[in-house]
């Protein structure tokens, strides 16, 4: 009699028994997709609130992305044509509402991939995922461990991809010998600390001071900055400050009379820095994301359909919009598209398997290859290439490619210990 | 007659509620269930005249404590969430000394520097607070079966159960209390403070027990919270939420006990399921102000009133 009202919970079969229907349209296992139905991908990320600079930018050139594969007949599993459309769930960056939005997007819109930020909202959604057996990607590594066997990280691998900056100033600037540094004291700032720290070590650069931790709060960065120029350092590293710091934080700078480099994670909006500051002072700035107008994204070695035509095409709708996470959400739907081709399927597991199969991939600025075990217990990340970016005459430009498992290779023993004493290896995380 | 059979129509309906409803829908069920106790008991407090910003934080500490209860001390979930929730209310009581100098305005941007001074805390000692990450992987509620029924706790309709039971107690016994001499004696205190103290109330007294009782039952909430999410940071308990438990307090209305449940409820579902099924996802926002600002407007005394002059007019006719 009361045998309807037990609740048998959630496990693989049952998540796909409820989702049935929906599964028909989104080729889970088991529900092959019938010819033309669309291929559903969420987008699980911040829509709005404070961290939606890492969000609706990204959303942005998935639009941009599925119209330029749709026009192109879509995406071809086993023969048969599928347009692809995005379905978008605004997490606010809480982990709870990520939770939410990942039932949502799995158990009603059928989507065969989850693509977040990541960050604090993982932890929210790993029981869905692990659960439900859903793909998801995340921008921040720093989600991976050993557990989190259905989450991969191929877009970026923050903040390792930092060193490639410090790699190159040693290089080209050899007379620079001392640095100071100042980050937010959060999940994003505590890791590219670390990275930093080695990336200078290793380049023999002087740390003069500890690194500066600031409270996400702060809105006064004029006595951080005093106390950062107070031995008059070669470099001031930003490391990966919000743009919400590192603009009032050069602006600063500037204001105090430092004539020295300045490197950072990211730039975003770099032309308003310049308007606040000087095209003199922003000289020579180091920062880590291109604008895909940069000639050498022409490359061939170069996994980004038409970079240059992506980014007049997005400028165009989005004046002044374009960002870090711009391309990326989008670089990660060519990855998945490809190994959907391969494995003939929408099926996350499948799409998985044709991901890792041997061991490499097409990241969006050359092959790169599946790494992670020692820093966060898993092979998910995807490493290659990464560019350095330089600001001249007003204009990021790729100065050139530096290979982060090369230096991973040389130096990880020093990464590995600036890591540790953040706290930030996997198994010191939560 | 009628008013027997209310209880049980509407526990019936609360029963079947969920099954009405999407994956997604049960979802933020769980989460208004767990977010009535919080708003209602924060009522409590602002019987004795007092407005905190420091009461997510307190919801905090009670998710703070039940999780490192439960994950560094092994103790049974359901033992750690009622000592997370005690937790809560000794801390509450700790900070009314300094708090409780202080009166009004005053005591508002006290508490919400009280509550800023907790999120460092947690912000900077990772051990054993986990810093700016926070506490993954927190133990979720042990399933089980009673029979008819087998509770799967990752479920949200075992859990909204779970947390429906607890919060329907919890709000029974906060109704009891404003009903009470003690509730009567916080209505004093806010209403005739020098009275009462000229009767030989202890104003101060009452104001801390309200602010403990209230934190007791916040606390609570956040432990329901901390072990159905299984995550929890610094920033799950920011000005941002407090500014929403403010505002369904305000939306709704002070004045009766169902008033500031109305606010959430009413809010919640605009906010989470009407303004999202619309397509106006990245609008909420601004869509969710402009009512706010329209219902200050034009209903001064919150939607409570609404429901007054509903039951005055079937009462006349």
């Amino acid at each position: 009699m009361f045998s309807k009202f037990r609740a048998p919970g959630l496990t693989r079969r049952t998540f796909l028994k409820s989702t049935a229907a929906t599964a028909a349209a989104a080729g889970l296992p088991g529900a092959a997709l019938a010819a033309g139905d669309p291929i559903k991908i969420g987008f699980l990320a911040p829509l709005t609130g404070a961290v939606a600079a890492w969000g609706k930018p990204g959303l942005d050139g998935c639009e941009i992305w599925a119209e330029r594969v749709n026009e192109a007949g879509g995406i071809d599993l086993g023969g048969t044509k599928h347009p692809v459309e995005f379905v978008a769930y605004d997490n606010e960056y809480d982990p709870a509402k990520a939770r939410t939005g990942a039932t949502k997007l799995i158990r009603e819109d059928g989507v065969s991939f989850i693509m977040m930020l990541g960050g604090d909202t993982w932890p929210g959604v790993q029981p869905v995922a692990d659960k439900t057996g859903m793909l998801f990607s995340t921008l921040l590594p720093s989600d991976l461990s050993p557990d989190t066997t259905t989450l991969i990280a191929p877009a970026e691998v923050h903040p390792i991809y930092n060193v490639t900056g410090v790699d190159w100033l040693a290089e080209n600037r050899p007379e620079l010998k001392t640095a100071v540094m100042c980050a937010q004291d959060d999940a994003l700032g505590l890791p590219s600390v670390a990275t930093y720290l080695a990336a200078f070590e290793a380049a023999g650069i002087e740390m003069q001071d500890e690194p500066l931790l600031f409270d996400p709060a702060t809105t006064d960065f004029a006595p951080v900055v005093t106390r950062l120029l107070s031995g008059n350092p070669d470099i001031v590293c930003l490391d990966t400050c919000y743009s919400d710091y590192v603009h009032p934080i050069a602006e600063q700078l500037f204001q105090q009379g430092y004539e020295g480099q300045i490197i950072s994670c990211t730039a975003d909006f770099y032309d308003q820095m310049i308007d606040k500051t000087s095209k003199e002072f922003m000289e020579g700035f180091i920062f880590q994301f291109p604008d895909f107008d940069d000639p050498a994204l022409n490359d061939p070695r170069i996994n980004f359909d038409d970079p240059n035509g992506f980014y007049a095409e997005y400028n165009k709708r989005f004046p002044g919009q374009w960002g870090a996470v711009s391309w990326e959400y989008a670089s990660i739907m060519d990855l998945w598209r490809s190994a959907a081709e391969k494995a003939g399927s929408a099926d996350p597991d499948a799409v998985l398997e044709a991901m890792l199969a041997d061991g490499t991939g097409k990241h969006a600025f050359g092959d790169a290859k599946w790494w992670g075990k020692d820093l966060f217990g898993i092979d998910h990340a995807l490493v290659g290439d990464w560019p350095v970016v330089v600001i001249e005459d007003g204009k990021a430009t790729i100065k050139g490619f530096r290979n982060i498992p090369a230096w991973y290779d040389k130096h990880g023993d020093l990464l590995v210990k600036h890591m540790q004493a953040y706290d930030q290896m996997w198994d010191q995380r939560g | 007659m009628l008013k027997f059979l209310i209880w049980p129509i509407v526990a019936a309906a609360l029963v079947a509620l969920p099954h009405g409803l999407s994956f997604s829908q049960q979802e933020i069920l769980v989460f208004l269930t767990i977010n009535i106790l919080v708003v209602s008991s924060y009522r409590l407090l602002t019987l004795t005249g007092e407005w905190s910003l420091a009461h997510v934080v307190i919801m905090g500490v009670g998710a703070y404590a039940s999780a490192l209860f439960s994950k560094e001390l092994g103790l049974w979930v359901p033992v750690s969430m009622v000592l997370g929730a005690v937790t809560a209310a000794l801390i509450a009581v700790l900070l009314s000394f300094p708090l409780f100098r202080m009166k009004g305005f005053y005591f508002l941007i006290g508490s919400f520097a009280a509550g800023e001074i907790i999120r460092l805390l947690w912000k900077r000692f990772r051990d054993p607070f986990g810093g700016p990450k926070g506490i993954k992987g927190i133990d979720p509620m042990p399933d089980f079966s009673i029979g008819i029924y087998d509770f799967d706790f990752f479920e949200p309709v075992s859990y909204y159960y779970f947390a429906g039971v607890i919060v329907c107690i919890c709000l029974w016994l906060l109704w009891r209390i404003e009903k009470s001499p003690v509730g009567l004696t916080f209505h004093a205190v806010h209403w005739q403070d020098k009275l009462a103290e000229a009767s030989g109330v202890n104003l101060r007294a009452y104001r801390t027990l309200a602010f403990a009782i209230a934190s007791g039952f916040a606390g609570l909430g956040g432990a329901l919270l901390a072990h159905y999410v299984g995550t929890i940071n610094p920033n799950s308990f920011d000005l941002d939420l407090m500014v929403f438990v403010l505002t369904w307090a305000i939306v709704g209305g002070t004045g009766t006990f169902y008033g500031p449940i109305l606010g959430c409820v009413t809010l919640t579902i605009l906010n989470e399921v009407v303004l999202r099924e619309l397509g106006f996802e990245q609008m909420r926002p601004l869509i969710y102000g402009a009512i706010l600002i329209l219902s200050i407007l034009f209903l001064p005394n919150g939607l409570e009133s609404l429901v007054q002059k509903l039951t005055r007019r079937r009462k006349t006719a």
